[in-house]
């Protein structure tokens, strides 16, 4: 899509942080590199897909915490985890906090690389999501009000007659502003309406 | 003027003594009496006088004097009569009194009752120095204090008083006017009335005395019966009271009495004491029959015996723990009383902190073993990250270069840099290995002479709790006399401490066969010592020293450092520690050290 994926390495250890770099380098992907997880939040990110390759032991904030904050901050990006030694809570905690894995150092390289692989995976597919909610909500949004409310009828089940008797208008017009809504949505066919309206407006909201 | 002060007169008259005056001579007329016309006694007055002075000492008897003195005014016709008594006190009659007093007069001289003079100097003082009657004419020429004593005296007879056949005062008539004259009949009537006046005064004087003798005793007595029902209530109470076990015996062994107290502890009731089935002798175990005798000599030179604890059979054969003291009655110097305190209960609290003890240094141990692995745990967390790093970067390097050059894609220049790094985190990681290995390094032995021998009789009694709770033996085949070692002692204790505990883990699966542990000591051809822990576990798999391979373990808990780590303290000592296997079963480790002074 847009731009080549980016891996963020945050590791106190700059031989780790360098030869974490070169490993990944070698399947050609671009990494930055960070000390610790304040330089990480401070710097401004290119917006491609990316993960995080973070050690657990940080000076400062530590790696579980660091996730939290992430996550306080509705900042969503994939993790994998580095760790001196095993420790079975500690994974458990970060697993269930949405890590991507949690490798014990050393680790052999095919793990890593795997394990990046998934997290960008994962990444990207989130973005293209995002993205295509993003151009749903575009279009929708161009719809006329009249348009919105005969369109969530429809979906609703309503035929275009109980449609223009709710609304006091006549059928032919309902008719109308049901094929200009089709259109610019971009819906080839009913069902493919229906699909991108529940996106847009899920049925818990639509109850209301 | 004769009624002034008593005690005035006194002084006066003290005061009023001269250094010479008239001779005792010149105022003395006794032989006059005889020269006197003779008249017959009146022996109805004489009767008449002795039944007022009966009467007297029947109805008053404490003013019998004043009887006297009144029957002698009666029947000698005088004008004064009276008694001088020897006194010390002012009351009662002393012969060794320095004054006299007058404790009755009648007639004119009365109002000078309570008066006196002093023993050496006056005409009474006279009359006992000759004890016989004297007749004085106008004393006062030579005894002038008496000049004021008014009226003076024409003449006095006086007889000496005796108690008790002492001479202790005299008894007078005096006229102060030659109305008449003195004569034989007087003195013998005075000396008879006298005589009679000293037996009435002596009864008297035995009824107070008896009197007062009576009382005092009455007194004492009545102390004593206070005394002894207080302290037979206390006793009784004591008794009662069962708060200690009271017994009565006698040397020969029998029990003549005992308290319920007593009765509960060795639980045989009243009639068994009663029929004198139950002897001291025989309730006490053979074992304590010496110091029982040694209770009996002191008894017998003393009269009691130290407590001591003993026991005693209780009717059912078993035993209980008593404390005993006690004494011999007074008297026959065979029967006595004893208290009897029982210990059970204070023999199961001391066996209770016993345990309690022990069970707290079980504690000890097991928080030492614990702190111990808390220890190495976080060192092996501390290794595992500091090493970590570089062996990550190592093999991140390495892994890049490796794909780099499967894909015939690695620049040299890459590869240069690569190893650069790789080198450079080897390099790393070796120095955290020595960083490490300087700090331990760093816990300096403290070696000292020390006896191995002392060193471990020591770790035995750390291990005894272990020992009995694991059922294991022990022998020590320890050779006398061993030669000191120079050793840091905690160091020694712990590979001893390891060893031993190693041996006992192994043994604790096994039932088929006793669980012996020997621990022995000897001297080496060389010199050096030879220490050895023998069991009878489970024994050694076919290569022994595999034991001494850092984290081998055959236990669940173990960490499998501690015989490689007894390994190097002893090696640290210039010794050496193996493991060969036992005959028929379990290992034998050994570990030499150089003797002292062998080297530094």
């Amino acid at each position: 899509m847009t731009g080549a994926p980016v891996v963020f390495v945050v590791d106190d250890d700059a031989s780790v942080r360098s030869s974490l770099k070169f490993l990944l380098s070698t399947v050609g992907l671009q990494t930055e590199t960070f000390d610790s997880a304040d330089s990480f939040l401070h710097k401004k990110r290119s917006d491609v897909p990316s993960c995080l390759v973070l050690d657990v032991r940080l000076p400062g904030l530590s790696g579980l915490d660091f996730q939290r904050e992430l996550a306080a901050q509705n900042i969503c990006i994939p993790i994998v985890f580095l760790t001196g030694h095993g420790d079975i809570p500690m994974s458990v905690r970060a697993m269930k906090a949405g890590a991507v894995e949690f490798l014990t150092k050393p680790f052999r390289d095919q793990d890593l690389l795997d394990a990046v692989r998934v997290a960008l995976d994962r990444d990207r597919a989130r973005r293209e999501q995002e993205k295509e909610m993003a151009d749903l909500r575009t279009r929708f949004d161009s719809l006329t009000s009249r348009e919105q409310e005969v369109v969530s009828k429809v979906v609703a089940g309503m035929l275009n007659k109980q449609i223009a008797a709710e609304l006091g208008t006549a059928e032919s017009t309902v008719k109308v502003q049901r094929s200009r809504a089709m259109e610019k949505m971009k819906a080839g066919s009913l069902a493919d309406l229906i699909n991108m309206i529940q996106k847009v407006q899920p049925p818990s909201q639509k109850a209301s | 003027m004769s009624s002034f002060p008593t005690s005035r007169v006194n002084t006066t008259l003290e005061d009023s003594i001269p250094e010479a005056g008239a001779s005792l001579a010149s105022i003395l007329c006794t032989e006059e009496l005889e020269r006197r016309p003779w008249r017959p006694p009146d022996f109805e007055k004489e009767n008449r006088a002795l039944v007022a002075l009966m009467s007297g000492l029947a109805d008053s008897p404490s003013t019998i004097f004043q009887t006297l003195a009144d029957t002698i005014l009666d029947i000698t016709q005088c004008d004064s009569a009276g008694l001088s008594l020897l006194t010390r006190d002012g009351q009662k009659p002393d012969v060794c009194g320095k004054r006299f007093y007058w404790p009755a007069i009648a007639g004119m001289w009365n109002p000078h009752v309570g008066g006196g003079t002093p023993r050496n100097f006056g005409p009474c003082g006279d009359v006992l120095d000759q004890n016989r009657t004297l007749l004085f004419t106008h004393f006062e020429r030579r005894y002038p204090y008496l000049m004021p004593v008014s009226p003076a005296a024409e003449e006095c007879l006086l007889v000496p008083f005796y108690v008790a056949g002492e001479a202790v005062g005299t008894i007078w008539a005096i006229m102060h006017s030659d109305r008449r004259k003195f004569d034989a009949e007087d003195d013998r009537v005075m000396a008879s009335l006298g005589k009679f006046a000293s037996s009435a005064y002596q009864a008297l004087a035995h009824i107070e005395d008896l009197k007062f003798q009576v009382s005092e005793r009455e007194k004492a007595e009545a102390e004593v019966r206070e005394l002894a029902r207080g302290l037979e209530a206390k006793i009784r109470r004591l008794v009662d009271a069962n708060v200690v076990g009271m017994v009565m015996w006698n040397l020969e062994g029998a029990i003549t009495g005992a308290n319920e107290a007593f009765l509960r502890m060795v639980q045989y009731d009243i009639e068994d004491i009663a029929s004198g089935r139950v002897r001291w002798t025989e309730l006490t175990p053979p074992e304590w029959h010496d110091r029982d005798e040694r209770a009996i000599t002191e008894l017998k030179t003393t009269g009691i015996f130290q407590p001591f604890e003993k026991e005693y059979f209780r009717k059912d054969g078993s035993r209980v723990p008593v404390l005993l003291g006690g004494a011999l009655f007074e008297g026959n110097g065979n029967d006595g009383v004893a208290f009897v305190l029982d210990l059970t209960e204070q023999k199961r609290a001391q066996e209770k902190l016993q345990e309690a003890q022990q069970s707290l240094y079980a504690t000890q141990v097991d928080l030492a073993r614990v702190s111990r692995l808390t220890t190495m745990g976080e060192l092996t967390v501390s290794i595992a990250h500091e090493v970590n790093q570089p062996l990550t970067a190592i093999t991140n390097n390495g892994s890049a270069c490796l794909r780099l050059l499967a894909s015939k894609n690695l620049d040299s220049e890459v590869l240069r840099r690569a190893l650069e790094e790789i080198v450079a985190d080897g390099n790393r990681a070796s120095a955290v290995i020595a960083r490490i290995r300087g700090f331990i390094k760093k816990v300096p032995a403290e070696k000292s002479e020390l006896d191995v021998n002392e060193v471990i009789q020591e770790v035995l009694a750390l291990v005894g709790p272990e020992l009995r709770k694991n059922r294991v033996s022990v022998e020590c085949d320890l050779r006398k006399a061993l030669p000191p070692v120079l050793a840091d002692r905690v160091q020694l204790q712990q590979v001893l401490l390891n060893l031993i505990v190693n041996s006992i883990e192994a043994m604790t699966a096994v039932t088929d066969r006793p669980r012996a542990l020997v621990v022995q000591s000897q001297v080496e051809e060389a010199g050096g010592l030879m220490v050895a822990v023998r069991d009878s576990g489970t024994g050694l798999s076919s290569e022994p020293d595999r034991v001494f391979t850092p984290f081998f373990t055959t236990k669940a808990t173990g960490m499998g450092m501690g015989l490689p780590i007894s390994r190097s303290l002893v090696e640290g000592h210039g010794g050496r520690l193996w493991a060969t296997s036992n005959s028929p079963h379990g290992a034998v480790f050994s570990f030499t050290l150089p003797p002292a002074g062998s080297s530094s």
